[in-house]
C-alpha cells in the first residue's frame, strides 16, 4: 500500500451491540444482490453505515467478499479516489489491479484504460463481490463522475456497488432505475418506526417507555436515528423520563443541539472538556488525544466513550483508532468554537506536531493550516516534498499548492520549485515558465540581501540546477530539442556536485532530445551519464527505467549484444537490492525481444514467463503495453498473426507514453501486421490517416512509419501490379537507407535493406537485390539477427537461396535457410483440412502448381530432392490424393493457392 | 429586483437562507460572518457570501447537520448596508 494511504479507511466496520435489527430494510437490500447499484441516500445520522454493515454481515463470509472504502474530504481528487478504490478492491480480491495501480500513480492515463484492466480481472471472479463506498458525497464531483459512470456501465454481474451518501450522486440513476438495476433506500425508508424506536430504547437504553412516550419521541425526532441515540443517552438514569420527553417535545430547538447539550451536561467536566478539545481531530487515538489535550488518560477516556456508546466509531479491530460520529463532531466543534475559541489554534498546532512526530505529513500539514500557521504548514510541506516525490505521490503536493498563500510561497524558493515539480509530474505545464522565473528572482533577491525562507539549506543549493532542469523539460515537451540541450547543459553545470538526481535528470533530458533528433550516440552518452547519477543517488529503480531507453537505443543501432548486456547489467544491479525492484519485470520483457530477434523463441518465452511471474506490480508504468508488444512478436514468429494483432490492440489500450520519443508507434506496427495478414486496404487507410507519403521529408521520429509505408507500397505493387507503387517504394527506401546509414541506425537499416532487396527483385534486378541482401547479411551476422530475414517468409527464402548459390560456404546464410518455418496456426479452418498444411508444405504445393520439374523445385527451395519427396508425400496424404495433378486440383478447390503468404 | 438568484457566478451576494426549526445563535461561528436569527419557527441565516462556491459550502454544512431547508434567497444588492427586514422567497429549493 502506498505510504500516504490511510489504512483505516479500508476497514469494514463491525456490527455493534445494542443495534436494532431491521429485517424490513435488510430484505430490500438483499435485492442489491441482483442489482448493479444499491444507493442509501439520507442525511447524516440515519444509520446508513450501520445498515450496510448489518446487511453485509448477514451472509456467510465464504459466499461473498466485501471491499469497503470510507471516503474523506479530499477524496474527490481522481488520482487519490481511484487509488483508494483499487486498494480497497485488493483487500477483497488479492492482486486485482496490480497493473492498474502503477498506471494511476505515475501519469494520468484515461480512467477508462485503468478501469478496463480492473474490470477484466473482476469478470472471472468465482464469487460475489460487494464494493461499498461509504460517505460518497465527500468524493462525488466532476473529477470522478465519468469513471464511476463507466464503472457502473461495465460492472460484471457478480460485482455489486453500494453507495451511502448524503446527496444523490451525479450518476445516471434514472437509467439504472428504469432498467431495474438500482435498489434505493432513502430517509423515509431509513427512519425508525415507532416499533423500532421502542425496540431501540429498550435494547440500547435498557429501559422501557410508555407507548405514548415512544410516540412523542418518534414524532419529535421524526425517526431520526442520531437524535434517538442522543435521546436514549439523555434518558439513561433519569427518574422522570416522561417529563424529559415532554420538555423536549415542547422545544423547537435544533434537536441535535438540544440533546447533545443534555448529554454533555451530564458528563463529568473532564470528559466534557476532552470531547470538545478532541473534536478537531478526524481520527482519535490515545496518544494523539493526549498530545492535543495535554492530558494523559486519552486511551482510557476513548475506551470509556466506546463502552458508553458516546458516538465514537472504532476504526480497527484492535480499538486503537476511533472517530466521532460526524454529526456529534459537528456539534462538539460548535461548542468548542463558542466556549473555547482561544484554544483552537493550540489544539490544531499540537495535533500537527504529533502527526509530524509520527511521520504523517499529510494530517500534520492539514492541522498546521487549520491552526492558521501557514508558515509552519509551508515548513512541513517543504520537508515532505522529497519523500513524496520519491513515492510518486505528486498529486498530494499538487493539492497543497492551493492551500499555501502565494505570498508565503514567494519567499520560499525550495517550496516553489517543489510545487513546479509536482505540477510538471501531472502534465500541467501552464504557468510553469512564470513560476520558474519567480524562483530565479527570489534567488537573485536573496543574493541582494532580501529575506527568503528555507528549511533545509542543502535543498537551496539544488534550486538553480533544478530551475534549468525544469526549463529543459519544458523545452522537450514543447518539441524544442536544441533548447532542451542548452538548458540541460546549464542544469548540469549549476547543480551541486552531490545533486546526482538533478544532474541525472538533465543528462537524461539532453539524451532524449538527442534521441528525438536521431543522434543516437550522443543520446546514449547522455543516458549513460544519467544512469551513473541515479546509481550514485541510489535510485536503482530509475536505473532500470533508463536501461530500457539505453537498450532501445542499442537495438536501433543494430547492437543486439550491447542491448542484451544493458538488460543483464541492470538485472545484476537489481539483484543486489533486498526487495524486488519496480522495473525488474521490464528487463525480462526487453531480453525476450532480443531472444525473439535471434529466433530463440524458447528463451523469449522463458523471459516473458519470468516477467509475468514477477507481476506487473514489479513493472514500470509502461510495462503493460511493452509486455504485450513483446508477446506479439513470438506469436507472429509462430505464424499466429491474428493473436499478434489482438495483442497489439491490447497494447494500444494500455499504452502509456513517457518522455521518450515514440519512435515505434503501435499503430504503425499494427499496419505492418495488417499487410502480413492480407488486410491491405486497412493498412492503406492507416497510411492515409497519418498523412504519409513517399515524398515526405524524412525524420528519425517518423522512420518506423515510413518503413511501414514502404511495406504497404510493396504489397500494393504485388496485389495490384502497380508500377507507381513500386517506384514510390523504391525511391522512399533509397532515401530511408541513406538517412538510417548516416544516423548510425543499423537496426533500422537492416530492415530497410531487406525491403530494398525485395523492391529490386520486383524490378527484375535480381543481381541488385542479392547484392543489397548480402550487405544486410554482412551487417547482421555478428549480432546474430534471424527474424529480420526469416520473418519475411518464402520470398526472402528464395532470395537467400540466391545468395547461398553465390556463396555456398556462408554458414550464416545456411543457418537462416535451415530455420524452421513456423507452423501456420491461422489457417486450419480456412484450409478446411483435418490436418492443415504447414507454411512450408503450402510453399511446395504452390511450386507443384507450376511447370517446374522436381529438381528445379528442390533447387528453388534449396532442399535436397529427398527432402522434397518427403514434403510431397505429406502433402498428398493430407490432401487425400496420390498424384501431383490431383494435388493441384484439390488445392484449387480448397482455395489453398490464392493466399500468397507474401508480405 | 435588479440582481436575481441566477446572478453572476463570481460575484459576492447577500443571501438569506431559511431553515425549519430553531438553531442556536452559537452556530453562527460555523458560518463565517453570517448571522442567525430566529423568526417564528424558522431560523434565518443571512450574510454576505463570497461567490457560488462559498454558497454551496454553506448549503453543504447545513446538509451535514440534517437541517431542513425552506428557502434560499439572493437579496437585492442595494440593500447590502441596510437592515434586512422583509424577505422574499424566490429560488425556493424545497
Amino acid at each position: 500500500m502506498a505510504s500516504s494511504l490511510v489504512e483505516t479507511k479500508l476497514y469494514v466496520p463491525r456490527l455493534r451491540d445494542g443495534q436494532v435489527s431491521r429485517p424490513r430494510l435488510r430484505e430490500r437490500l438483499s435485492r442489491g444482490s441482483q442489482s448493479r447499484l444499491t444507493l442509501v441516500s439520507a442525511p447524516a445520522g440515519f444509520g446508513k453505515t450501520t445498515l450496510l454493515t448489518e446487511w453485509l454481515a448477514a451472509a456467510p463470509a465464504e459466499e461473498r467478499a466485501v471491499a469497503w472504502l470510507s471516503l474523506d474530504e479530499g477524496d474527490s481528487d481522481s488520482g487519490l479516489f481511484w487509488t483508494y478504490l483499487i486498494t480497497a478492491l485488493q483487500t477483497a480480491v488479492p492482486d486485482v489491479g496490480a497493473s492498474a495501480l502503477p498506471l494511476l500513480q505515475s501519469a494520468r492515463p484515461p480512467i477508462e484504460t485503468v478501469l478496463t484492466t480492473v474490470l477484466n480481472e473482476l469478470r472471472t471472479l468465482p464469487y460475489e463481490l460487494y464494493v461499498v463506498l461509504d460517505d460518497y458525497h465527500l468524493a462525488d464531483g466532476p473529477a470522478i463522475q465519468p469513471g464511476m459512470a463507466f464503472l457502473l456501465d461495465h460492472l460484471p454481474p457478480q460485482v455489486h456497488l453500494a453507495i451511502s451518501t448524503r446527496s444523490d450522486p451525479a450518476l445516471p440513476l434514472a437509467r439504472l432505475r428504469a432498467r431495474g438495476d438500482l435498489v434505493e433506500l432513502r430517509s423515509l425508508d431509513l427512519r425508525f418506526t415507532p416499533g423500532e424506536v421502542a425496540a431501540y430504547i429498550s435494547e440500547a437504553g435498557g429501559f422501557e417507555l410508555a407507548e405514548s412516550d415512544i410516540e412523542t419521541l418518534e414524532a419529535r425526532t421524526e425517526g431520526w436515528i442520531a437524535a434517538l441515540q442522543l435521546a436514549a443517552l439523555s434518558l439513561q438514569g433519569r427518574d422522570d423520563a416522561p417529563g424529559f420527553i415532554a420538555g423536549f417535545a415542547g422545544d423547537d430547538r435544533y434537536i441535535v443541539d438540544y440533546l447533545v447539550e443534555e448529554v454533555l451536561s451530564r458528563q463529568p467536566d473532564q470528559v466534557r472538556t476532552f470531547l470538545l478539545r478532541t473534536s478537531v481531530l478526524d481520527r482519535l487515538s490515545g496518544p494523539l488525544c493526549d498530545a492535543v489535550t495535554e492530558e494523559s488518560d486519552g486511551k482510557r477516556t476513548l475506551e470509556l466513550l466506546d463502552r458508553t456508546n458516546l458516538f465514537v466509531v472504532p476504526l480497527d479491530d484492535s480499538r486503537r483508532w476511533y472517530r466521532y460520529h460526524h454529526l456529534f463532531a459537528d456539534v462538539l466543534q460548535t461548542h468548542l468554537l463558542d466556549e473555547r475559541r482561544n484554544e483552537l489554534s493550540g489544539l490544531h498546532r499540537r495535533a500537527s506536531e504529533w502527526y509530524d512526530q509520527a511521520g504523517e505529513p499529510l494530517p500534520a500539514v492539514r492541522h498546521a493550516l487549520s491552526s492558521g500557521d501557514v508558515e509552519r504548514a509551508a515548513d512541513l510541506v517543504e520537508l515532505a516534498i522529497p519523500a513524496l516525490r520519491r513515492d510518486r505521490q505528486e498529486a498530494t503536493i499538487r493539492g497543497w499548492i492551493d492551500d499555501i498563500p502565494d505570498e508565503v510561497v514567494r519567499r520560499r524558493p525550495v517550496l516553489a520549485i517543489g510545487f513546479v515539480g509536482a505540477l510538471m509530474a501531472g502534465n500541467e505545464f501552464d504557468g510553469i515558465a512564470q513560476r520558474l522565473q519567480d524562483v530565479e528572482r527570489m534567488l537573485d533577491a536573496s543574493a541582494g540581501g532580501a529575506d527568503i525562507v528555507v528549511v533545509d539549506p542543502n535543498e537551496l543549493a539544488r534550486v538553480p540546477g533544478a530551475i534549468a532542469m525544469f526549463r529543459a523539460a519544458l523545452a522537450l515537451v514543447a518539441g524544442e530539442p536544441a533548447e532542451t540541450i542548452r538548458f540541460a547543459d546549464q542544469a548540469g553545470r549549476r547543480a551541486p556536485s552531490d545533486d546526482h538526481l538533478t544532474k541525472a535528470a538533465a543528462s537524461a533530458l539532453a539524451g532524449l532530445a538527442r534521441w528525438a533528433i536521431g543522434d543516437l550516440d550522443a543520446a546514449h552518452r547522455g543516458y549513460s551519464a544519467a544512469v551513473d547519477g541515479l546509481r550514485r543517488a541510489d535510485h536503482i529503480s530509475d536505473v532500470l527505467g533508463c536501461s530500457i531507453t539505453l537498450a532501445d537505443l542499442r537495438i536501433t543501432q543494430g547492437r543486439l549484444s550491447d542491448a542484451q548486456r544493458t538488460y543483464e547489467d541492470a538485472l545484476r544491479l537489481a539483484s543486489e537490492e533486498p526487495d524486488t525492484l519496480r522495473g525488474t519485470a521490464d528487463m525480462y520483457v526487453g531480453l525476450s525481444q532480443i531472444a525473439c530477434e535471434r529466433n530463440d523463441l524458447a528463451a523469449a518465452a522463458e523471459h516473458l514467463r519470468h516477467a509475468r511471474d514477477l507481476g506487473e506490480q514489479n513493472g514500470l508504468p509502461q510495462n503493460p503495453y511493452r509486455t504485450r508488444l513483446a508477446m506479439a512478436r513470438p506469436r507472429e514468429a509462430m505464424g499466429d498473426l491474428a493473436g499478434a494483432l489482438d495483442l497489439l490492440d491490447e497494447a494500444q489500450r494500455v499504452y502509456l507514453g513517457d518522455f521518450s520519443p515514440n519512435v515505434r508507434p503501435i499503430p504503425a506496427l499494427r499496419a505492418r501486421l495488417l499487410v502480413a495478414t492480407g488486410a491491405l486496404g486497412e493498412a492503406v487507410d492507416w497510411a492515409r490517416q497519418q498523412g504519409l507519403s513517399a515524398d515526405d521529408d524524412l525524420s528519425y521520429l517518423r522512420e518506423c512509419e515510413h518503413i511501414t509505408l514502404a511495406r504497404i507500397l510493396l504489397a500494393r505493387h504485388q496485389a495490384e501490379s502497380s508500377e507507381s507503387a513500386l517506384r514510390d517504394a523504391s525511391g522512399l527506401l533509397d532515401r530511408l537507407a541513406t538517412a538510417a546509414e548516416s544516423g548510425g541506425r543499423t537496426g533500422s537499416l537492416l530492415e530497410i535493406l531487406v525491403l530494398q532487396a525485395f523492391a529490386r527483385r520486383e524490378s527484375d534486378d535480381e543481381p541488385g537485390a542479392l547484392a543489397i541482401l548480402e550487405r544486410a547479411l554482412t551487417l547482421a551476422e555478428p549480432e546474430g539477427y534471424v527474424r529480420v530475414f526469416v520473418g519475411e517468409g518464402p520470398p526472402m527464402r528464395s532470395l537467400l537461396g540466391g545468395v547461398a548459390r553465390r556463396h555456398d560456404d556462408w554458414a550464416y546464410v545456411q543457418r537462416l535457410l535451415a530455420t524452421d518455418e513456423p507452423p501456420d496456426q491461422s489457417s486450419p479452418t480456412r484450409q478446411g483440412l483435418v490436418e492443415p498444411l504447414s507454411e512450408r508444405e503450402l510453399e511446395v504445393l504452390r511450386l507443384l502448381a507450376t511447370d517446374l520439374n522436381g529438381p528445379d523445385i528442390a533447387r528453388e527451395l534449396v532442399v535436397s530432392l529427398n527432402t522434397l519427396r518427403t514434403h510431397t508425400k505429406h502433402i498428398y496424404a493430407k490432401l487425400g490424393v496420390n498424384s501431383r495433378r490431383a494435388a493441384v486440383r484439390q488445392a484449387h478447390e480448397l482455395d489453398l493457392l490464392t493466399r500468397t503468404g507474401d508480405r | 429586483m435588479s440582481n436575481t438568484a441566477a446572478g453572476d457566478l463570481h460575484e459576492s451576494g447577500w443571501y438569506e437562507i431559511r431553515l425549519d426549526g430553531r438553531l442556536d445563535p452559537r452556530w453562527a461561528t460555523r458560518f463565517d460572518g453570517m448571522t442567525l436569527t430566529y423568526d417564528d419557527g424558522t431560523t434565518v441565516l443571512e450574510g454576505l457570501v463570497a461567490d457560488q462556491t462559498a454558497l454551496h459550502g454553506v448549503l453543504q454544512r447545513l446538509r451535514d447537520l440534517g437541517l431542513p431547508l425552506v428557502s434560499v434567497t439572493r437579496m437585492p444588492t442595494d440593500r447590502f448596508a441596510d437592515d434586512v427586514t422583509t424577505t422574499t422567497n424566490n429560488g425556493e429549493l424545497s
